[in-house]
C-alpha cells in the first residue's frame, strides 16, 4: 500500500463514514459482535459461529458483521449490537448461540427486536 | 390422503438441533409408537422457526399450542396429557413476555451515562483489527498535528498544560516527564509503553490495547517527537494473547499505510516500535524492572537517581507511560490541554478508567471524570452490591493499595484524596468487597501476592514479606498474639523504607490500611478468636454458627431433622437458647446471611427448620432445679434478654425473681410482636419452662413506683437490668400532640393488651391510617391496623431496598395490601378540634452517602402533599424508658438514654451491683441479640460473686451427647429454598391468626437435605 500523506488520512475518514453508513437498498443491516476477552471468555466465539452459519444458511448477503473491542459492561457479556437500516441500534446482552440464531431470524430478518434480551437501545455518547 | 387427528410441529432448526430437538423427537416416536398413536398422529420436523433461545419448540395442531425447551423426560407427559387426554401441560407452554417492556436507551443506564469516554472513545464502535475504522473517528490526526504544527517543546507545554498525570499509579505530571527526558542530551532516546499490568483484579490496559491499539501507538509517537526518539518498546504480558495479536496487526497496519517507520505521514520523521513480551513477573511493571527486562537480564529494580528520563533503557534517556497515558495523548493533541484539564478536580484532571471487580452488580471497565465519588462509582455505575449485601470496603490500586471503607463513600476519587484516605490511585483496579470479607484475611491475600512477586533484592521486601505474611496467617488461623498488630505496623514502616522499589514500598500498604479502619476486626481474631465475616474457617464450625449471637448448633440440628430424630433435635436448640420456638419464628437469621449454600443458590431456610423442630417434636421436660447458692438475683424486665439471664441462673443454682412491670411476661415478644407473627401460646409454652426451672416471675410490678429502686438494691445481692426500649422517638413535627398520633411501640403495646377490643371496634384508629418508619415496628403496626380494616400507607423517607424491616416482612405487608410510599417524610400533622385530620409530607430524593453507606434522604423544596388520614403512628425508633432510675444510684445513663457499662465489663454498669443488657444498652435490636445478653449477663453475674468469694469457676454440669450423624448427598442440584406456606385469603387479614404456617414433616426433610454440611471435618 502506498504510504499515507496528511490529506489521505480525511479521505479514509469520508471512505469509511461512507462505507458504514447503512443505506437503504444496499445494506440491510451491521451486526457488531463485542469480542474483548471478557467476551470471548463468555462465549462470543460460539455467538459468532452461530451467526455466519445463521447467515450462510438463510443465504443473505446484504449484513455486515463486524467484531470490536470490550464495550465496558463485561458482566453483561457476550454483547452483540445489531444496526438496521434507518432504526437505532439495540445492543442484546448475555448472548448465547441459540439466542442469537433468534435475534438474527426475528429481528435482522424480519424486524422484531427480541425485547427479553435487549439491554439497551441507541449508543454512547462521546463529548 | 390419510386424515391425522393431530400434527406436531417439532422444530428442527440448528438452534432447536442443538437444544436437543432429536433426541426429544426420538423419545416422541417411541412414546407414539408405545401407545398406538402413530396411526392417528403426525409427527414432522420443521426449519427454524425463530424462536432458538426457546428450543426445542413444538407447535400442536390443530390448536396451534406451542411448548418450549421439551425434555425428552417430558415428553411421556405431554403425550399423556395432551395428545391422550386433550389437556394442555401449562409447565411447558410457550408464554409471550408478559411485560410489554420499553427498552431503554444507553443514556438511561446509569452504567453509561454517568461515564465520560475519551480514553475508550472508541469502545464497542470500531473493530480494532482495521486501522481505517480508527482513523474514520479522527485517528491519527492528532499526530499528524503534532508532526506537521507542532515542536517538540509545543508538544510538551501542552502535555504540561493539560495536567495529565501517570495513569500506572504514581501519578506523576507526563508532561514533566517528557521535558525532563526532552531536555536530556543524548541522540539515541526511547519510548517505552508499560503494558504490564499485574494487578489482581485490573485489566484497563488489556482493554484499552484490545479494542483500540491505534491510540496507544499514536501516543507513543507523539512522545517521540516531543523527545526526539525514533524507536520504542511496548512490554506487555505474554497473558495477554489477544492484546498482543491485536497490537501486532495494528503495528503491521500503521506501518504499511506509513503511519509509522520511516518518514511517517511524509513529515520526515522516523518511529519504530517494537512489542516485547514479558513474562509476568509483577516487579517487571516498576519502571527500572522493566528496563532491565528489556535489556534481557533477570527484571529486577535498580537504584534511582539516575532517573530513566536521564538514563534509561540501555543507558539513553527514554520515557516510560503506561497504556491508559498514551491513549489520552491524541486526544489532548488534538482538542488541546484547556478541553482536556474541562474535567476533573483541581489536581488531578481528565478522566480515570477503573477495572470495576468484586461484589458488584455491573462488572466493567468505567470511565469517569477525575473527582467522581466513590459512591458514585459503586453504587450508581456499578449498581451496587448484589443480593443486597452490604458494601464493606473498595480496594484501590490492588496489592500496593489501601481499602476504603463505608464512612468514605463520599470521598472524591482524585490522586490526592484517596492517598490521603490509606489507598492510592493505581491503575484503576477498583476491587469492591461486601461484608463476607475479612479485612485481615484481604491483607493476608495481598501480602501473599506480594512475597510470591518479591524478586528478592532488597532483605527487607523479601525477608519482611514472608514474616508478615507469617504472623497474617497465625491471625487467620486463630494463633495471633497480643502485640501482633504493633508488629505488623513496625515492620510495614521498615519495609516502606527499606526497599529499592515501588513493590516493597508499597506491599504493606494493604495490612496498613485494613489495620486503620478495621483494627477491631484484627483484636476480635486475636483476642476471641472470632471472624465476623465468616471467612477464616480456622475460627469456627460452621460460617451458620459463627454468625449467630448464641452460636447455636445449626448443622447439628439440621442434620438431625433429615435423620428424622426431631427430638434430639430440640434438645440441640435449647442447649444454647431457650426461646428456639420464638425463635423460629422472628429472629432475623444472621446464620442465613452467612449461609454457603447461599452462594450456590439461596441459603438454607435455616429460620422456618427451626420452628419445624418446636411444632412437630414434644418439648423436653422441664424439671426444678435446686437452689444451691445463698445469693439472691432480681431481674429488672421479663424481655427475652431478662428471662434468659433468669433461666441462667437458676441453672447455676441461684434463686432468681423477675419484676415486670406489665401484665405478663415477655417484653417486646409479647408487646410489640403482634400475634399473626408469634403466637401467645407459642410464647407462654416457653416462659412456663423458665418458671418451671423455679424463676419467680412477679408481674405488674414497676420497679421505681411499686418497688422502690433503693429496696431493691438492699434486698438483693445483684440486680440485671433487661429494660428494654420502650419509648418511641418523636418524629419532632407539629401537630405530634394531636388525638390519634401513637408512637409504634405505644400503639402496639395498646393493641397487644386487649386485642379482642380493637378488633371488636370498641378501640380504633380510624378509617385510614398512616404509618411512618421502614423498621420491623412499622410493619407490625400497619398490618395490625389492616387487621382493624384500615386503609393504610407507610410512609418511608428512603427507598425499599434500604428499609430495616426483614424483606419478607415488606412483602408480606404488600401482599396484604398495604401502600407504601417511598420517599417521603412527615412535615406536619393536621388536625382539628385537637383530633387528626390528615398529614402533610413532603418527597425526598437520595443525596451523598451516610456512615451507614445508605444515601441520605433529602426533601425536594415544594413536594409537599397531604394525606387525609384519621390516626398516624410514628414507628421510627425507640429508645429507653429510664425515669426508674434514681440519678444517685450509680448507675449511669448515657446520651443516648441507655445504661453505660463499665470498662472492663460486657454487662456490669458503672455500679457494681447492677449489671444490665439488651435493647436497654444497644438501643433497639434483635431477639436473639438480646437472648445473647442474658446469657452474658448471667456468667459476669454468676463469675462476679464467685471471684469475690475466691470460688472455683462454675462448671456447666456434663451435657448428654447427642451424636450428629453425617449425611449428606453425594452431588448437589441447585434448588431454591423451600417456600413457607402462608395463610391466605380473608382469614389472613381480618383476624391474628397465624400467617407461616410452618413446614410440612416432607417439606422440613426435604430442606434439611439443602444443607451442605460444611461443618464436616474431612
Amino acid at each position: 500500500m502506498a504510504k499515507l500523506k496528511i490529506e489521505d488520512l480525511k479521505k479514509i475518514k469520508e471512505r469509511v463514514h461512507a462505507e458504514t453508513a447503512l443505506r437503504d437498498g444496499e445494506r440491510r443491516a451491521k451486526i457488531t459482535v463485542h469480542m474483548g476477552t471478557c467476551g470471548i471468555a463468555s462465549g462470543a466465539r460460539d455467538v459468532m459461529e452461530a451467526l455466519m452459519k445463521a447467515i450462510e444458511e438463510a443465504g443473505v448477503t446484504d449484513v455486515i458483521v463486524t467484531t470490536s473491542g470490550c464495550m465496558g459492561l463485561c458482566s453483561r457479556e457476550p454483547l452483540v449490537t445489531v444496526e438496521r437500516v434507518g432504526e437505532e441500534p439495540i445492543k442484546y446482552e448475555s448472548m448465547n448461540a441459540n439466542k442469537m440464531r433468534q435475534v438474527f431470524k426475528k429481528h435482522v430478518l424480519e424486524g422484531e427486536i427480541q425485547t427479553p434480551f435487549v439491554l439497551a437501545r441507541g449508543a454512547e455518547i462521546v463529548k | 390422503m390419510k386424515v391425522f387427528r393431530s400434527h406436531l410441529l417439532l422444530c428442527g432448526g440448528t438452534g432447536c438441533h442443538a437444544s436437543g430437538s432429536l433426541s426429544v423427537k426420538k423419545a416422541l416416536v417411541a412414546e407414539m409408537a408405545k401407545r398406538n398413536l402413530t396411526e392417528e398422529i403426525k409427527l414432522v420436523e420443521t426449519g427454524c422457526n425463530g424462536f432458538c433461545a426457546m428450543g426445542p419448540i413444538m407447535v400442536v395442531y390443530p390448536e396451534g399450542v406451542i411448548y418450549m425447551m421439551i425434555k425428552p423426560e417430558d415428553v411421556p407427559e405431554l403425550v399423556e396429557e395432551h395428545l391422550v387426554k386433550g389437556r394442555i401441560l401449562e409447565r411447558l407452554l410457550y408464554r409471550e413476555p408478559t411485560t410489554e417492556a420499553v427498552i431503554p436507551t444507553m443514556q438511561e443506564i446509569p452504567f453509561f451515562a454517568l461515564q465520560e469516554l475519551r480514553v475508550l472513545r472508541n469502545r464497542g464502535l470500531i473493530d480494532p483489527e482495521r486501522i481505517e475504522e480508527y482513523i474514520a473517528r479522527d485517528g491519527y490526526a492528532g499526530m499528524a498535528k503534532a508532526l506537521t504544527e507542532m515542536t517538540s517543546g509545543e508538544i510538551v507545554q501542552e502535555m504540561l498544560d493539560s495536567g495529565l498525570r501517570g495513569r500506572g499509579g504514581a501519578g506523576f505530571p507526563t508532561g514533566l516527564k517528557w521535558k525532563f527526558c526532552s531536555a536530556s542530551p543524548g541522540d539515541i532516546k526511547y519510548v517505552l509503553c508499560n503494558a504490564d499490568e499485574g494487578d489482581p483484579g485490573a485489566f484497563m490496559d488489556r482493554s484499552v490495547l484490545e479494542a483500540d491499539p491505534h491510540a496507544v501507538l499514536e501516543g507513543m509517537v507523539i512522545a517521540a517527537k516531543a523527545i526526539g526518539a525514533h524507536f520504542g518498546y511496548i512490554y506487555c504480558r505474554a497473558e495477554y494473547p489477544l492484546a498482543i495479536h491485536r497490537l501486532n496487526i495494528a503495528i503491521e497496519q500503521a506501518t504499511e499505510m506509513g503511519l509509522l517507520g520511516k518518514d511517517i505521514l511524509g513529515t520526515g520523521f522516523d518511529f519504530n516500535l517494537e512489542i516485547y513480551q514479558g513474562a509476568g513477573a509483577f516487579v517487571c511493571g516498576e519502571e527500572t524492572a522493566l528496563m532491565t527486562s528489556i535489556e534481557g537480564k533477570r527484571g529486577m529494580p535498580r537504584p534511582r537517581p539516575p532517573f530513566p528520563a536521564i538514563a534509561g533503557l540501555w543507558q539513553r534517556p527514554s520515557v516510560l507511560n503506561n497504556v491508559e497515558t498514551f491513549a489520552n495523548v491524541p486526544q489532548i493533541i488534538l482538542k488541546g490541554a484547556a478541553w482536556y484539564a474541562g474535567v476533573g478536580t483541581e489536581k488531578s484532571k481528565g478522566t480515570k478508567v477503573f477495572a470495576l471487580t468484586g461484589d458488584v452488580n455491573n462488572v466493567g471497565l468505567v470511565e469517569v471524570p477525575m473527582g467522581t465519588t466513590l459512591g458514585t462509582i459503586v453504587f450508581d455505575i456499578g449498581g451496587g452490591i448484589p443480593k443486597n449485601k452490604k458494601y464493606k470496603a473498595a480496594q484501590l490500586g490492588g496489592p500496593s493499595g489501601g481499602c476504603i471503607p463505608v464512612q468514605h463513600l463520599n470521598a472524591s476519587v482524585d490522586y490526592e484524596k484517596v492517598a490521603e484516605l490509606g489507598a492510592i490511585m493505581g491503575s484503576g483496579g477498583l476491587i469492591v468487597m461486601n461484608e463476607d470479607n475479612c479485612a485481615v484475611d484481604m491483607a493476608r491475600f495481598f501480602m501473599d501476592f506480594c512475597q510470591d512477586e518479591s524478586c528478592g533484592k532488597c532483605t527487607p521486601c523479601r525477608e519482611g514479606t514472608k514474616r508478615m505474611l507469617q504472623i497474617l496467617t497465625n491471625i487467620t488461623q486463630g494463633k495471633g498474639k497480643e502485640g501482633d498488630i504493633e508488629l505488623l505496623e513496625e515492620m510495614a514502616g521498615i519495609i516502606k523504607d527499606a526497599s529499592l522499589c515501588g513493590l516493597g514500598q508499597t506491599a504493606p500498604n494493604p495490612v496498613l490500611s485494613t489495620i486503620r479502619y478495621f483494627r477491631q476486626e484484627y483484636e476480635e481474631h486475636i483476642r476471641n478468636k472470632y471472624c465476623r465475616a465468616g471467612v477464616c474457617s480456622a475460627l469456627f464450625k460452621s460460617p451458620c454458627q459463627n454468625a449467630c449471637p448464641v452460636g447455636m448448633d445449626v448443622p447439628a440440628y439440621i442434620g438431625l431433622i433429615r435423620a428424622e430424630r426431631f427430638e434430639d433435635a430440640y434438645r440441640v436448640l435449647l442447649k444454647t437458647n431457650p426461646f428456639p420456638s420464638v425463635c423460629g419464628r422472628v429472629c432475623d437469621h444472621k446464620c442465613q446471611s452467612k449461609c454457603r449454600r447461599g452462594k450456590m443458590d439461596e441459603p438454607v431456610a435455616i429460620k422456618f427448620l427451626k420452628r419445624f423442630i418446636t411444632d412437630s417434636a414434644p418439648r423436653p421436660r422441664v424439671d426444678p432445679v435446686p437452689v444451691t447458692r445463698k445469693e439472691r438475683i432480681a431481674v429488672v424486665g421479663a424481655g427475652p434478654a431478662g428471662l434468659t439471664a433468669a433461666r441462667d441462673l437458676a441453672l447455676r443454682g441461684y434463686s432468681v425473681t423477675v419484676f415486670e412491670e406489665l401484665p405478663n411476661p415477655g417484653g417486646m415478644l409479647r408487646w410489640a410482636i403482634p400475634s399473626y407473627r408469634l403466637p401467645r401460646n407459642i410464647l407462654d409454652g416457653e416462659i412456663d419452662d423458665i418458671r418451671g426451672l423455679g424463676v419467680e416471675i412477679r408481674c405488674n410490678v414497676r420497679v421505681g413506683k411499686d418497688l422502690p429502686f433503693e429496696k431493691l438494691a438492699k434486698d438483693y445481692d445483684c440486680v440485671y437490668l433487661a429494660t428494654g426500649a420502650h419509648k418511641s422517638t418523636k418524629m419532632g413535627v407539629p401537630g405530634e400532640e394531636l388525638q390519634g398520633v401513637w408512637g409504634g411501640v405505644e400503639f402496639l403495646r395498646a393493641f397487644n393488651m386487649d386485642e379482642n377490643a380493637w378488633m371488636k371496634g370498641a378501640r380504633t384508629l380510624g378509617s385510614k391510617v398512616a404509618v411512618i418508619g421502614g423498621g420491623n415496628s412499622a410493619i407490625d403496626a400497619a398490618r395490625c391496623a389492616k387487621r382493624m380494616g384500615a386503609d393504610v400507607t407507610i410512609l418511608y423517607r428512603r427507598e425499599r431496598k434500604e428499609m430495616p424491616a426483614a424483606e419478607e416482612e415488606v412483602t408480606a405487608a404488600l401482599d396484604e395490601d398495604i401502600k407504601i410510599e417511598f420517599l417521603a417524610a412527615p412535615l406536619k400533622i393536621e388536625g382539628k378540634d385537637g383530633q387528626v385530620t390528615g398529614i402533610t409530607c413532603e418527597r425526598m430524593k437520595l443525596g451523598d452517602f451516610d456512615r451507614s453507606g445508605r444515601k441520605r434522604p433529602v426533601a425536594i423544596p415544594g413536594s409537599e402533599f397531604t394525606l387525609a388520614v384519621d390516626a398516624v403512628v410514628a414507628a421510627i425508633g425507640q429508645v429507653p424508658d429510664m425515669a426508674f432510675v434514681p440519678k444517685d444510684s450509680g448507675v449511669v445513663i448515657n446520651k443516648w438514654d441507655c445504661y453505660d457499662l463499665a470498662k472492663d465489663s460486657q454487662s456490669r454498669t458503672t455500679n457494681p451491683k447492677f449489671y444490665a443488657g439488651g435493647d436497654a444498652v444497644t438501643g433497639p435490636d434483635t431477639v436473639i441479640g438480646a437472648i445473647a445478653a442474658g446469657h452474658q449477663a448471667a456468667a459476669d453475674i454468676d463469675s462476679d460473686i464467685r471471684n469475690a468469694l475466691g470460688e472455683p469457676a462454675w462448671e456447666a454440669p456434663a451435657e448428654e451427647k447427642i451424636d450428629v450423624p453425617l449425611l449428606i448427598d453425594e452431588e448437589t442440584q441447585e434448588q431454591p429454598q423451600t417456600k413457607m406456606p402462608e395463610l391466605h385469603g380473608a382469614e389472613r387479614t381480618t383476624s391474628f391468626a397465624e400467617v407461616e404456617l410452618g413446614f410440612t414433616r416432607e417439606l422440613a426433610i426435604a430442606e434439611s437435605c439443602r444443607c451442605l454440611r460444611c461443618d464436616a471435618e474431612v
